[in-house]
Protein backbone atom coordinates (compact mmCIF):
# COMPACT_ATOMS: atom_id res chain seq x y z
CA UNK A 1 0.00 0.00 0.00
CA UNK A 2 2.62 2.72 1.30
CA UNK A 3 6.02 2.94 2.13
CA UNK A 4 7.81 0.29 4.46
CA UNK A 5 7.39 -0.40 7.64
CA UNK A 6 4.00 -1.91 6.41
CA UNK A 7 1.54 -2.00 9.46
CA UNK A 8 3.10 -5.58 11.22
CA UNK A 9 6.00 -4.01 11.40
CA UNK A 10 5.07 -0.69 12.30
CA UNK A 11 2.99 -2.94 15.01
CA UNK A 12 6.65 -4.87 15.86
CA UNK A 13 8.35 -1.51 16.79
CA UNK A 14 6.07 -0.16 19.07
CA UNK A 15 6.35 -3.86 20.72
CA UNK A 16 9.75 -3.84 20.82
CA UNK A 17 10.08 -0.39 22.02
CA UNK A 18 7.74 -1.07 25.02
CA UNK A 19 9.29 -4.64 25.37
CA UNK A 20 13.13 -2.74 25.74
CA UNK A 21 12.79 0.91 26.64
CA UNK A 22 9.79 1.02 28.73
CA UNK A 23 9.47 -2.29 30.49
CA UNK A 24 13.17 -2.24 32.25
CA UNK A 25 11.82 0.91 33.50
CA UNK A 26 8.90 -0.29 35.82
CA UNK A 27 8.29 -0.70 39.37
CA UNK A 28 4.99 -0.56 40.00
CA UNK A 29 3.39 -3.77 39.42
CA UNK A 30 0.35 -2.56 38.23
CA UNK A 31 1.84 -0.65 35.48
CA UNK A 32 4.41 -3.70 34.64
CA UNK A 33 1.20 -5.84 34.54
CA UNK A 34 -0.79 -3.54 32.08
CA UNK A 35 2.33 -2.81 29.82
CA UNK A 36 2.72 -6.71 29.08
CA UNK A 37 -1.21 -6.56 28.64
CA UNK A 38 -0.86 -3.53 25.84
CA UNK A 39 1.94 -5.75 24.35
CA UNK A 40 0.06 -9.08 24.31
CA UNK A 41 -2.84 -6.71 22.00
CA UNK A 42 -0.03 -5.66 19.76
CA UNK A 43 0.99 -9.11 19.23
CA UNK A 44 -2.93 -10.25 18.49
CA UNK A 45 -3.27 -6.67 15.95
CA UNK A 46 0.63 -7.80 14.30
CA UNK A 47 -1.09 -11.97 13.68
CA UNK A 48 -3.95 -10.44 12.73
CA UNK A 49 -2.78 -7.82 10.01
CA UNK A 50 -0.53 -10.87 8.86
CA UNK A 51 -3.03 -13.79 8.42
CA UNK A 52 -4.28 -14.69 5.75
CA UNK A 53 -6.81 -17.27 6.90
CA UNK A 54 -10.51 -17.31 6.08
CA UNK A 55 -12.88 -17.93 8.47
CA UNK A 56 -16.57 -17.83 8.99
CA UNK A 57 -17.89 -14.49 7.81
CA UNK A 58 -19.98 -12.82 10.21
CA UNK A 59 -22.90 -13.26 8.42
CA UNK A 60 -22.19 -17.37 8.19
CA UNK A 61 -21.59 -17.00 12.08
CA UNK A 62 -25.08 -14.51 12.78
CA UNK A 63 -27.00 -18.09 11.03
CA UNK A 64 -24.93 -20.50 12.44
CA UNK A 65 -25.95 -18.77 16.03
CA UNK A 66 -29.23 -18.35 15.19
CA UNK A 67 -29.95 -21.95 14.46
CA UNK A 68 -27.91 -23.43 17.66
CA UNK A 69 -30.26 -20.82 19.50
CA UNK A 70 -33.25 -22.58 18.09
CA UNK A 71 -32.38 -26.00 19.18
CA UNK A 72 -31.59 -26.75 14.85
CA UNK A 73 -28.19 -27.70 15.53
CA UNK A 74 -26.46 -28.69 12.51
CA UNK A 75 -24.98 -32.02 12.75
CA UNK A 76 -21.18 -30.83 12.00
CA UNK A 77 -21.50 -27.71 14.06
CA UNK A 78 -19.16 -29.17 16.41
CA UNK A 79 -16.52 -29.71 14.12
CA UNK A 80 -17.01 -26.82 12.13
CA UNK A 81 -17.19 -24.78 15.82
CA UNK A 82 -14.12 -25.98 16.59
CA UNK A 83 -11.90 -25.34 13.33
CA UNK A 84 -13.44 -21.42 13.80
CA UNK A 85 -12.48 -21.26 17.52
CA UNK A 86 -9.05 -22.70 16.82
CA UNK A 87 -8.67 -19.74 14.04
CA UNK A 88 -9.25 -17.38 16.87
CA UNK A 89 -7.06 -19.09 18.71
CA UNK A 90 -4.36 -18.63 16.21
CA UNK A 91 -4.70 -15.09 15.99
CA UNK A 92 -5.38 -14.45 19.70
CA UNK A 93 -3.01 -16.58 21.66
CA UNK A 94 -1.20 -19.37 19.66
CA UNK A 95 0.28 -21.02 22.65
CA UNK A 96 -3.37 -21.67 24.03
CA UNK A 97 -3.86 -24.40 21.70
CA UNK A 98 -0.29 -26.49 22.37
CA UNK A 99 -2.55 -27.05 25.52
CA UNK A 100 -4.67 -29.59 23.77
CA UNK A 101 -2.20 -31.66 21.39
CA UNK B 1 -5.23 7.58 52.23
CA UNK B 2 -4.25 6.30 48.90
CA UNK B 3 -6.31 4.99 45.80
CA UNK B 4 -5.13 0.95 45.69
CA UNK B 5 -7.15 -0.03 42.41
CA UNK B 6 -10.06 1.65 40.33
CA UNK B 7 -12.57 0.51 37.67
CA UNK B 8 -15.93 0.82 35.94
CA UNK B 9 -17.60 -0.05 39.21
CA UNK B 10 -15.64 -0.40 41.83
CA UNK B 11 -12.53 1.85 43.98
CA UNK B 12 -10.63 0.77 46.84
CA UNK B 13 -8.48 2.87 48.82
CA UNK B 14 -6.50 2.76 51.81
CA UNK B 15 -7.08 4.23 54.73
CA UNK B 16 -5.62 4.60 58.09
CA UNK B 17 -7.72 5.61 60.83
CA UNK B 18 -7.35 5.62 64.86
CA UNK B 19 -4.19 3.10 64.22
CA UNK B 20 -6.59 1.09 62.08
CA UNK B 21 -5.50 -0.33 59.12
CA UNK B 22 -8.88 0.09 56.44
CA UNK B 23 -9.77 -0.55 53.20
CA UNK B 24 -12.93 1.47 52.09
CA UNK B 25 -14.50 0.77 48.90
CA UNK B 26 -16.64 2.86 47.37
CA UNK B 27 -18.89 2.95 44.10
CA UNK B 28 -17.38 4.69 41.12
CA UNK B 29 -18.88 6.35 38.40
CA UNK B 30 -19.57 3.16 35.67
CA UNK B 31 -22.55 1.12 34.87
CA UNK B 32 -22.51 -1.49 37.27
CA UNK B 33 -23.10 -5.29 36.24
CA UNK B 34 -26.81 -6.16 36.53
CA UNK B 35 -25.53 -9.11 38.90
CA UNK B 36 -23.71 -7.33 41.07
CA UNK B 37 -24.39 -6.11 44.55
CA UNK B 38 -24.94 -2.87 45.59
CA UNK B 39 -21.99 -1.62 48.23
CA UNK B 40 -24.35 -1.74 51.47
CA UNK B 41 -25.85 -5.37 50.72
CA UNK B 42 -22.14 -6.64 49.61
CA UNK B 43 -21.23 -5.60 53.31
CA UNK B 44 -24.53 -7.13 55.12
CA UNK B 45 -22.82 -10.21 52.60
CA UNK B 46 -19.82 -9.65 54.37
CA UNK B 47 -21.07 -9.46 58.14
CA UNK B 48 -22.96 -12.30 57.63
CA UNK B 49 -20.19 -14.80 56.44
CA UNK B 50 -18.24 -12.82 59.07
CA UNK B 51 -20.67 -14.23 61.87
CA UNK B 52 -20.94 -17.46 60.29
CA UNK B 53 -17.16 -18.28 60.62
CA UNK B 54 -15.85 -17.17 57.68
CA UNK B 55 -12.57 -16.32 57.05
CA UNK B 56 -12.76 -13.10 55.54
CA UNK B 57 -11.66 -9.04 56.59
CA UNK B 58 -13.28 -7.86 59.05
CA UNK B 59 -16.23 -6.15 58.68
CA UNK B 60 -16.14 -1.91 59.86
CA UNK B 61 -18.85 0.04 58.62
CA UNK B 62 -21.03 1.16 55.54
CA UNK B 63 -20.46 4.77 55.73
CA UNK B 64 -23.70 5.55 53.37
CA UNK B 65 -22.80 8.38 50.08
CA UNK B 66 -19.19 9.55 50.41
CA UNK B 67 -19.27 11.94 47.99
CA UNK B 68 -22.37 10.87 46.49
CA UNK B 69 -21.31 7.60 46.21
CA UNK B 70 -22.04 4.77 48.70
CA UNK B 71 -19.21 3.26 50.20
CA UNK B 72 -18.14 0.57 53.33
CA UNK B 73 -15.17 0.19 55.03
CA UNK B 74 -13.40 -3.01 56.51
CA UNK B 75 -10.06 -4.43 57.90
CA UNK B 76 -6.83 -3.62 55.53
CA UNK B 77 -5.01 -7.66 55.22
CA UNK B 78 -2.22 -8.76 54.06
CA UNK B 79 -1.79 -12.11 51.68
CA UNK B 80 -0.85 -12.96 48.18
CA UNK B 81 -3.72 -12.47 45.77
CA UNK B 82 -2.23 -13.07 42.40
CA UNK B 83 -3.50 -16.24 41.12
CA UNK B 84 -0.22 -16.87 38.61
CA UNK B 85 1.71 -17.14 42.02
CA UNK B 86 -0.43 -19.57 44.13
CA UNK B 87 -0.58 -21.97 42.18
CA UNK B 88 3.11 -21.61 41.01
CA UNK B 89 3.81 -22.45 45.14
CA UNK B 90 0.52 -23.42 46.65
CA UNK B 91 0.88 -23.88 50.18
CA UNK B 92 -0.10 -27.18 51.66
CA UNK B 93 -3.57 -28.11 52.47
CA UNK B 94 -5.38 -25.26 50.56
CA UNK B 95 -7.43 -27.75 48.67
CA UNK B 96 -9.26 -28.74 52.32
CA UNK B 97 -9.27 -25.05 53.92
CA UNK B 98 -11.22 -23.74 50.33
CA UNK B 99 -13.81 -26.86 51.37
CA UNK B 100 -13.48 -25.59 54.97
CA UNK B 101 -14.68 -22.05 53.53
CA UNK B 102 -17.10 -22.82 51.10
CA UNK B 103 -19.01 -25.56 53.48
CA UNK B 104 -19.48 -22.65 56.29
CA UNK B 105 -20.93 -20.18 53.16
CA UNK B 106 -23.32 -22.62 52.24
CA UNK B 107 -24.16 -23.34 55.52
CA UNK B 108 -26.00 -19.31 55.82
CA UNK B 109 -29.27 -19.41 56.21
CA UNK B 110 -30.79 -18.33 53.49
CA UNK B 111 -33.14 -15.40 55.34
CA UNK B 112 -30.39 -13.86 56.91
CA UNK B 113 -29.60 -12.21 53.56
CA UNK B 114 -32.75 -11.70 51.55
CA UNK B 115 -32.19 -9.77 49.28
CA UNK B 116 -29.61 -12.48 47.42
CA UNK B 117 -31.09 -13.02 43.68
CA UNK B 118 -31.24 -16.36 42.33
CA UNK B 119 -33.54 -17.70 39.03
CA UNK B 120 -32.48 -19.29 36.00
CA UNK B 121 -29.12 -19.41 34.97
CA UNK B 122 -29.14 -19.55 31.37
CA UNK B 123 -31.61 -17.70 31.11
CA UNK B 124 -29.31 -14.36 32.41
CA UNK B 125 -26.51 -16.02 30.26
CA UNK B 126 -28.83 -15.55 27.03
CA UNK B 127 -29.50 -12.12 28.18
CA UNK B 128 -26.11 -10.49 28.71
CA UNK B 129 -25.00 -13.09 25.30
CA UNK B 130 -27.56 -10.67 22.98
CA UNK B 131 -26.15 -7.16 25.17
CA UNK B 132 -22.86 -8.20 23.42
CA UNK B 133 -24.18 -7.96 20.13
CA UNK B 134 -21.42 -9.90 17.73
CA UNK B 135 -22.79 -13.55 17.05
CA UNK B 136 -20.49 -16.48 19.30
CA UNK B 137 -21.98 -19.65 18.13
CA UNK B 138 -19.78 -21.89 19.93
CA UNK B 139 -20.73 -19.94 23.24
CA UNK B 140 -24.49 -20.94 21.44
CA UNK B 141 -23.58 -24.62 21.03
CA UNK B 142 -22.43 -24.62 24.90
CA UNK B 143 -25.78 -23.26 26.03
CA UNK B 144 -27.53 -25.72 23.79
CA UNK B 145 -25.44 -28.05 25.37
CA UNK B 146 -26.41 -27.36 28.97
CA UNK B 147 -30.22 -27.17 27.89
CA UNK B 148 -30.27 -30.66 26.88
CA UNK B 149 -28.42 -31.90 29.70
CA UNK B 150 -29.81 -30.38 32.59
CA UNK B 151 -28.71 -32.37 35.75
CA UNK B 152 -31.66 -32.54 38.69
CA UNK B 153 -31.07 -29.17 40.93
CA UNK B 154 -29.77 -29.39 44.48
CA UNK B 155 -31.71 -27.08 46.66
CA UNK B 156 -30.17 -23.68 46.55
CA UNK B 157 -27.77 -22.14 49.12
CA UNK B 158 -26.06 -18.95 49.52
CA UNK B 159 -23.43 -18.58 47.03
CA UNK B 160 -20.02 -16.74 47.25
CA UNK B 161 -20.51 -16.13 43.03
CA UNK B 162 -16.95 -15.89 42.30
CA UNK B 163 -14.90 -18.27 44.42
CA UNK B 164 -11.67 -19.29 42.92
CA UNK B 165 -8.19 -18.63 43.09
CA UNK B 166 -7.40 -15.06 42.82
CA UNK B 167 -10.38 -13.94 44.91
CA UNK B 168 -8.23 -15.42 48.20
CA UNK B 169 -5.05 -13.80 49.97
CA UNK B 170 -2.73 -16.81 51.20
CA UNK B 171 0.63 -17.10 53.14
CA UNK B 172 2.71 -19.80 53.58
CA UNK B 173 -0.33 -21.24 56.64
CA UNK B 174 -2.49 -21.07 54.05
CA UNK B 175 -5.78 -19.81 53.02
CA UNK B 176 -6.11 -16.49 54.90
CA UNK B 177 -9.23 -14.48 53.65
CA UNK B 178 -12.03 -14.94 51.26
CA UNK B 179 -12.36 -11.55 49.26
CA UNK B 180 -14.47 -10.15 46.63
CA UNK B 181 -18.08 -10.95 47.75
CA UNK B 182 -20.08 -8.48 45.16
CA UNK B 183 -21.44 -11.65 43.00
CA UNK B 184 -23.00 -13.12 45.94
CA UNK B 185 -26.32 -14.86 45.24
CA UNK B 186 -27.77 -18.28 45.81
CA UNK B 187 -27.70 -20.87 43.68
CA UNK B 188 -26.98 -24.71 43.35
CA UNK B 189 -24.15 -25.32 45.64
CA UNK B 190 -22.25 -27.06 42.69
CA UNK B 191 -22.00 -23.92 41.26
CA UNK B 192 -19.66 -22.63 43.64
CA UNK B 193 -18.05 -25.90 44.01
CA UNK B 194 -17.03 -26.15 40.14
CA UNK B 195 -16.14 -22.66 39.72
CA UNK B 196 -12.71 -23.04 40.69
CA UNK B 197 -11.80 -26.17 38.42
CA UNK B 198 -12.31 -24.09 35.55
CA UNK B 199 -9.41 -24.09 33.43
CA UNK B 200 -8.79 -19.93 32.82
CA UNK B 201 -8.81 -20.23 37.19
CA UNK B 202 -6.12 -22.93 37.06
CA UNK B 203 -3.21 -19.95 36.10
CA UNK B 204 -1.65 -22.41 33.86
CA UNK B 205 -0.94 -25.16 36.31
CA UNK B 206 -3.68 -26.89 34.16
CA UNK B 207 -2.41 -30.58 35.95
CA UNK B 208 -3.42 -29.00 39.42
CA UNK B 209 -7.55 -29.43 38.56
CA UNK B 210 -8.36 -27.68 41.71
CA UNK B 211 -7.97 -23.81 40.67
CA UNK B 212 -3.68 -24.78 39.87
CA UNK B 213 -3.88 -25.46 43.54
CA UNK B 214 -4.67 -28.93 44.28
CA UNK B 215 -6.77 -32.12 43.47
CA UNK B 216 -10.28 -32.51 43.42
CA UNK B 217 -10.84 -35.35 45.66
CA UNK B 218 -10.08 -33.97 49.17
CA UNK B 219 -11.72 -30.74 48.66
CA UNK B 220 -15.02 -32.45 47.83
CA UNK B 221 -14.50 -35.22 50.45
CA UNK B 222 -14.05 -32.62 52.47
CA UNK B 223 -16.98 -30.36 51.57
CA UNK B 224 -19.09 -33.76 52.04
CA UNK B 225 -17.56 -34.47 55.56
CA UNK B 226 -18.99 -30.92 56.30
CA UNK B 227 -21.72 -30.92 54.70
CA UNK B 228 -23.27 -34.01 53.71
CA UNK B 229 -23.65 -32.99 50.63
CA UNK B 230 -21.67 -35.61 48.39
CA UNK B 231 -20.55 -34.59 45.28
CA UNK B 232 -18.50 -36.70 42.66
CA UNK B 233 -16.03 -35.05 40.63
CA UNK B 234 -17.97 -36.26 37.55
CA UNK B 235 -21.46 -34.43 38.68
CA UNK B 236 -19.02 -31.13 38.31
CA UNK B 237 -18.76 -32.12 34.54
CA UNK B 238 -21.75 -29.89 33.50
CA UNK B 239 -20.83 -26.48 35.91
CA UNK B 240 -17.03 -26.49 34.80
CA UNK B 241 -18.86 -26.31 31.09
CA UNK B 242 -21.28 -23.78 32.68
CA UNK B 243 -18.26 -22.09 34.30
CA UNK B 244 -16.85 -21.64 30.77
CA UNK B 245 -19.82 -20.48 29.08
CA UNK B 246 -19.82 -17.71 32.22
CA UNK B 247 -16.27 -16.30 32.20
CA UNK B 248 -16.31 -16.29 28.12
CA UNK B 249 -19.89 -14.45 28.14
CA UNK B 250 -17.63 -12.55 30.78
CA UNK B 251 -15.05 -11.82 28.75
CA UNK B 252 -17.15 -9.98 26.34
CA UNK B 253 -19.32 -7.85 28.42
CA UNK B 254 -16.43 -6.19 30.42
CA UNK B 255 -14.67 -5.58 27.11
CA UNK B 256 -18.11 -4.19 26.27
CA UNK B 257 -17.10 -1.45 28.67
CA UNK B 258 -13.82 -0.49 27.00
CA UNK B 259 -15.80 -0.40 23.47
CA UNK B 260 -18.77 1.61 24.38
CA UNK B 261 -16.16 4.30 26.30
CA UNK B 262 -17.89 3.50 30.05
CA UNK B 263 -14.50 2.60 30.89
CA UNK B 264 -11.52 2.85 28.22
CA UNK B 265 -8.98 0.09 29.28
CA UNK B 266 -6.25 -1.88 27.43
CA UNK B 267 -7.10 -4.77 29.99
CA UNK B 268 -10.54 -4.56 29.16
CA UNK B 269 -9.87 -4.45 25.41
CA UNK B 270 -7.61 -8.15 25.05
CA UNK B 271 -10.54 -9.65 27.31
CA UNK B 272 -12.56 -9.44 24.08
CA UNK B 273 -10.27 -11.96 22.37
CA UNK B 274 -9.78 -14.20 25.21
CA UNK B 275 -13.49 -15.79 25.25
CA UNK B 276 -12.19 -17.97 22.38
CA UNK B 277 -9.60 -19.84 24.68
CA UNK B 278 -13.03 -19.90 26.72
CA UNK B 279 -14.94 -21.30 23.86
CA UNK B 280 -12.27 -23.80 22.97
CA UNK B 281 -12.31 -25.32 26.22
CA UNK B 282 -16.25 -26.32 26.18
CA UNK B 283 -16.43 -27.57 23.06
CA UNK B 284 -13.35 -29.83 23.83
CA UNK B 285 -15.42 -30.57 27.44
CA UNK B 286 -18.53 -31.25 25.46
CA UNK B 287 -17.05 -33.65 22.93
CA UNK B 288 -18.46 -36.94 22.74
CA UNK B 289 -20.68 -36.40 25.76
Amino acid sequence: MGDRPAAPELVEAVWEFLSTEVLPTLDDHRLKFRTLVAMNALGIARRELESDETDLSQDELRKLAGRIRSGDVPPDAHSILTAHVAAKLRVSNPAYLEKYE
Amino acid sequence: MHLLAGGASKEAWAVDADGERLLVRRAAGGVIHAATLSLEHEFEVLEAAAEAGVRVPKPIAYLGELGGREAFAMERVEGETIGRRIARNPPRGLETQLADELAKIHAIPRERLPFLRGGDILERFYDELDSVGDPHPAIEYGLWWLREHRPQPLPEVVSHGDFRIGNVAVSDRGLEYLLDWEFAHVSDPREDLAWPIVRAWRFGADERRLGGVGELRPYLARYAELTGLEVAEEDLGWWEVLGNVKWAIGCLTQCRRHLTGVDRSVEYAVLGRMAAEMEYELLHLVDGR
